[in-house]
């Protein structure tokens, strides 16, 4: 795994790239609008940084390049690794409804032997509790990209890599922020 | 068939099992909320996601919140400083 400060410097490598695109094109943008290029393009820095080695990463850049005006944003980004991490994700999600399909057909096949599974008490307390943080994990599902197909196991993993990620893009963003206070400041009164 | 297909659920629930508590409890070393509140390990798996769910949608909000004050800062810059130029050769 990168260390963290080798992470962040891909992460601000890709999200310069991305913000000078975004800027060029139109210098006169809405606040709004600004702000959405922004956060676009330090997600998919983010998740660029990833190299295709997470899910969450690849959910991240198709449900980026549905949106027709992210498309070709996103493409640049990525240069040549636009195509390469769109076939894997399409790829990754035709796996994963894959499974979910067969999962369900053996839940189904499995219902009825499921009452005598009951019977002994710590399956029964394991099974009460994974039903109770049912509700949390479906959350957690709606909060990581692409978390919705994923089993539990695979969706803690996805939670964990996918929280370091945040936390770089938190750190790196505050710094330029900060950065651009102080010069934006001095400018003013310097 | 059904046998052994109800036997293969049950191997995979147990294999499953431990490694869940293994992964809630690298969550619950991440989460700061928990790290530092409560020194003993007696945090239910129910907890560490409610906090990882806190934790990721405050990590969201901050995004969101730096992207608005750095989309601001770049449209209130002053443009003939020499600071405003590094910003605007890094950004724009």
């Amino acid at each position: 795994m990168h260390s963290p400060s080798q992470l962040k410097r891909d992460f601000l490598k890709q999200w310069l790239k991305g913000l000078q695109m975004c800027n060029y094109p139109k210098k006169e943008m809405s606040i709004l609008e600004r702000k959405k290029a922004i956060k676009l393009s330090a997600d998919v820095a983010m998740a660029s940084t990833r190299n295709a080695t997470s899910c969450w990463s690849l959910a991240l850049i198709a449900n980026a390049s549905k949106d027709g005006n992210n498309k070709c944003l996103v493409e640049h980004l990525l240069g040549q690794e636009s195509e390469r991490l769109k076939m894997a994700s399409t790829f990754q999600l035709a796996i994963l409804n894959k499974k979910l399909r067969s999962k369900k057909i053996i839940k189904k096949s499995c219902s009825v032997r499921r009452v005598k599974k009951l019977a002994p008490r710590m399956v029964l307390a394991s099974s009460v509790a994974k039903r109770l943080a049912k509700n949390r994990t479906q959350l957690l599902k709606s909060l990581v990209p692409g978390g919705e197909s994923m089993d539990e196991f695979s969706l803690i993993k996805e939670t964990l890599d996918y929280i370091v990620s945040l936390r770089v893009q938190v750190d790196v963003m505050r710094c330029l922020a900060n950065a651009s206070d102080l010069l934006n400041c001095k400018g003013v009164h310097g | 068939m059904s046998n052994r297909r109800s036997r293969q659920s049950a191997e995979v629930s147990r294999i499953t099992d431990d490694q869940i508590i293994e992964l809630v409890s690298k969550l619950q070393q991440l989460i700061p909320e928990i790290r530092n509140n409560r020194r003993s390990n007696k945090v239910s798996a129910s907890k560490v996601l409610q906090e990882t769910c806190n934790y990721v949608r405050s990590l969201h909000r901050e995004v969101d919140d730096l992207s608005e004050r750095l989309s601001q800062l770049l449209a209130t810059i002053d443009a003939e400083s020499p600071e405003a130029s590094i910003i605007r050769s890094l950004i724009m």
